[in-house]
């Protein structure tokens, strides 16, 4: 009745109508407002601080530094070592000093350009190479975050059966969310002393704990409340303005929004972390892979942030979605005074899902083979195991995908300038070898509705709508009939954090617990038999609350730190990209023409919302192939770090593959990520077709073409 | 301080504003039309678009001083109530709506293009609005609902 089909967003209507009420478009009474005072150095003790212009330009109400929080200088999702504020030093271009609290956003700002912070630079590290052997050390406790490790078989016996071996180096940039509503919020006092922020955010209740640890007040004392958010994909997932927003409202007992600009944004959110890959990948003549070695090593700038998470996810699907029987991955990552990378879609798989993708196109090359066909050879199915060793024993529609541009495949008409090429990908859907449960819960309301109770953020990706649409099939009761209460700490349970492609998957499964429980309850009250909701809800709500819980946490292991082996996630999602791009050799540039893309979603939900996220992903992909690279204090605005705009996309074809997952809500995986991991390296497998050059860094912009078809001339 | 007077959503209105405020700053404070955003303030998303005299602008470029005298769209003026315009509709129905925060200045430079063009191509659509960044939808829905809107 409600699960399949294109249900229209519960939140279009207001959007478009401009109703949409967005972090930044809040105001209250009595309002300040809060802005940050950055380093422009990469490294640097803080020899003093003037901030006495700044304190008497009138309109400003106060000056916050690390002296002011009452608790922990320190928030981040593994370790806390990433500061509100910097004590002595700073260690990254962009890491707030102090904050000036004023009447107006523009007094503020003013105040702000007139802190003078006098500076003793130290000899930054800039590259995670660097860093490995640097004296320098940015953390006390050196310079390695994390190494993780895969081993499967062994990758010597492997070596010795190959026919073929291919060895090479990759590398990625770094780059930014651009999510178009840079963050906000507010945060106040209420009448009851509590601290209350609403924002714009990923994660309600992950929040609730950091702002309670930063002001040393119980949890309870703190509110977080999600406003609209204007996307996320990874960047609000880490606190962003929450923990100044609430300690201004601490301090001066007003209201106090922060909002970054567009440059504080690019100057402050996470980033995608840059992965150096050098793989070794061998075959048999008849294409079976024998082996897969690799080493990478990635940049996660100045603090942990999901460093640690990115650098095991990429160990973990290292390999690709192929069947590997020796498997060797190390996988490091290293502190480096670059901004902080975090979680960006995809978590480090479009990185290595462009040097495994790359990799089957040179053995496949190598063996005079068809390019589809090496990869249907091994690809992973049923009763297939891991780089980790776990067995996959349902949902895999890996082949299937794989089928789906087949037809395509094959008709592809390859002249002149034009190419094509495949892109795959596997994606554990959820936190890795963790767990990662979430709850949700329903109650009966007087005026006869049912109210849904959910913790889960919709940052533009449609979980409400999709949430929705699994309870009410599953209550199998009219839209009408039920109310949705959401996004407040106050009065949702934890479902966890809107990354990780988990949303539909894991809280989907939550609710369709609680959704059935509800239902055995209506149809006791006699809701078959015809008595109507409403007076059943009325009865109920008359004799206390009731609460319908749901919880589902996947079942997972944690890994082995030695081998990387147990069961990191319980399902995973597949995909196949082909992309067909025009390459232009006297100006050096690629265009995207046509993108055909496969998915294993297990179940669309909402088919017209899965594809919402196909395209968005791909487009995101072709920023990741073709144009994005941050460079710290260069890229500092849109005007200096460009994202794929209309005229950039292809048209596309989409095929939903449906291999059903049990433990999902009505058989669903997850597509948010997986809709862009495989785009960045189908296209640099069309360029290679196309102009008969191979990219080994991303992204292949016009320089970086330009470069390689001189050194393919010479 | 200026006092200007311009139409704003088919009503006549008159302000003062400062010679440096922005279109922006002016019609989300003074008139609290928060339907035009902001997502760089340099002229480069558009997410700011309203409609000068029926033509597109980035309203984060435009100074206040410049509607003294003309004719000024918001997002708001499409919807009269709860009546929407044909547009708004296609724009739910199509999907083409992921975070929203994109979508008011989308619409109007859209509403533009449909009042020049009757029967646009999809490559007029996309050009028509090129000018306007998204980063959920990759722009795929958005066209259709434009081309949807343009059948009515
Ligand atoms: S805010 Fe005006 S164009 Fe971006
Ligand atoms: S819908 Fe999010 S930016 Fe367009």
């Amino acid at each position: 009745m409600f699960v399949g089909k294109d249900i229209e967003r519960l939140d279009a209507l207001e959007k478009v109508m401009g109703r949409g009420v967005f972090a930044g478009d809040l105001t209250m009474e009595g309002m300040l407002f809060g802005v940050l005072i950055r380093s422009d150095k990469f490294h640097a003790k803080i020899r003093s601080i003037d901030a006495v212009d700044a304190l008497s330009t009138p309109g400003v109400v106060r000056i916050l530094t690390h002296r002011d929080i009452p608790g922990r200088n320190g928030f981040g999702i593994i370790k806390k070592d990433q500061p509100y504020f910097a004590e002595e030093h700073v260690r990254f271009p962009g890491e707030p000093v102090l904050m000036v609290i004023a009447l107006s956003e523009r007094i503020a700002r003013e105040a702000a350009s007139k802190v003078r912070i006098e500076w003793e630079e130290i000899a930054p590290v800039l590259d995670p190479f660097e860093a490995a052997n640097s004296k320098v050390s940015i953390h006390k406790g050196g310079n390695l975050l994390c190494h993780k490790r895969v081993l499967k078989g062994d990758v010597n016996r492997g070596k010795e059966e190959s026919d073929v071996i291919v060895e090479r180096t990759y590398s990625t940039q770094r780059a930014d969310h651009v999510f178009l509503e840079c963050e906000a919020g507010i945060g106040y006092p209420d009448p009851s002393g509590r601290i209350v922020v609403i924002s714009s955010t990923q994660n309600i209740h992950y929040k609730q704990k950091e702002v309670s640890q930063l002001l040393a007040l119980p949890e309870d004392k703190i509110r977080i409340i999600q406003a609209a958010t204007g996307g996320g994909f990874g960047g609000k997932l880490d606190v962003t303005v929450e923990g100044y927003a609430a300690l201004g409202a601490f301090y001066t007992n007003r209201p106090v929004m922060v909002r970054y600009t567009r440059e504080e944004s690019m100057l402050a959110n996470t980033k995608r972390h840059p992965l150096y890959m050098s793989y070794r990948t061998g075959a048999k003549k008849d294409g079976m892979l024998t082996f897969v070695e690799a080493k990478i090593v990635g940049d996660t700038g100045a603090y942990a942030s999901y460093g640690e998470v990115v650098a095991l996810r990429a160990a973990v699907h290292a390999t690709g979605p192929y069947q590997v029987p020796n498997v060797h991955v190390e996988s490091s990552m290293y502190f480096t005074n670059n901004p902080v990378c975090g979680a960006m879609r995809g978590f480090g798989i479009p990185q290595t899902a462009f040097a495994h993708e790359s990799q089957m196109d040179l053995l496949a090359e190598g063996l005079n083979m068809d390019l589809l066909e090496i990869r249907k050879i091994n690809a992973l199915r049923k009763g297939s195991t891991t780089a980790t060793g776990q067995v996959l024993s349902h949902s895999v529609g890996f082949y299937d995908t794989l089928k789906c541009v087949e037809p395509a495949w094959k008709s592809r008409n390859k002249k002149d300038n034009k190419g094509f090429g495949l892109g795959c990908m596997f994606y554990g859907i959820g936190n890795t070898g963790v767990p990662n449960p979430s709850g949700c819960h329903l109650t009966l309301n007087p005026e006869g509705k049912v109210t849904f109770h959910l913790g889960a953020c919709d940052i533009g990706q449609g979980s409400d709508t999709a949430l929705t649409q699994i309870l009410l099939e599953t209550l199998g009761i009219e839209k009408d009939s039920l109310e949705l209460l959401k996004g407040d700490s106050d009065i949702t349970r934890d479902a966890g954090s809107s990354s990780a492609s988990r949303q539909t998957y894991i809280t989907g499964r939550a609710v369709y617990e609680a959704g059935k429980k509800l239902r055995s309850y209506l149809e006791e009250k006699g809701i078959k038999k015809g008595r109507p909701l409403r007076e059943i809800c009325g009865e109920a709500s008359r004799g206390g609350r009731i609460v319908f819980e749901g919880y589902f946490d996947p079942p997972t292991t944690s890994l082995d730190p030695d081998t990387g082996r147990g069961v990191p996630y319980a399902t995973y999602a597949f995909a196949t990209h082909m992309t067909e791009v025009e390459v232009d050799r006297s100006t050096h540039t690629c265009k995207v023409k046509k993108v055909h893309a496969a998915h294993d979603v297990g179940k669309a939900i909402n088919p017209s919302s899965t594809r919402g996220q196909i395209y968005g992903g791909i487009a995101m992909g072709i920023g990741l192939a073709l144009m994005e690279e941050f460079i710290p204090l260069k890229s500092r605005s849109l005007y200096t770090y460009y994202i794929p705009t209309s005229m950039d996309m292809p048209s596309v074809e989409t095929y939903l593959v449906e291999d059903e997952e049990p433990t999902g809500p009505y058989g669903a995986k997850g597509v948010g990520e997986p809709a862009l991991i495989p785009q960045a390296a189908s296209i640099m497998n069309a360029i290679k077709d196309a102009a008969g050059v191979r990219g080994y860094e991303l992204p292949c912009n016009f320089e970086r073409l330009c470069l390689l078809a001189q050194r393919d001339k010479k | 301080m200026h006092r200007i007077s311009f139409n704003l959503n088919g009503e006549t209105t008159e302000t003062e504003v400062e010679d440096y405020s922005t279109l922006m700053e002016m019609l989300r404070e003074k008139f609290s039309l928060l339907s035009l955003k902001e997502g760089c303030g340099i002229g480069e998303c558009g997410a700011c678009t309203v409609l000068l005299n029926e033509k597109p602008v980035y309203a984060c470029l435009t100074l206040a001083v410049k509607a003294d005298g003309c004719d000024i769209k918001t997002a708001e003026y499409l919807s009269k109530g709860s009546e929407i315009h044909p547009l708004q509709k296609s724009f739910i129905k199509a999907g083409a709506v992921q975070c929203g925060y994109c979508t008011p200045g989308m619409l109007m430079s859209a509403y533009a293009l449909l009042k020049n063009e009757e029967k646009p191509t999809d490559e007029m659509i996309r050009e028509g609005i090129s000018g306007n960044l998204c980063r959920c939808t990759g722009y795929i829905q958005i066209v259709e609902a434009v081309r949807d809107a343009a059948k009515i």
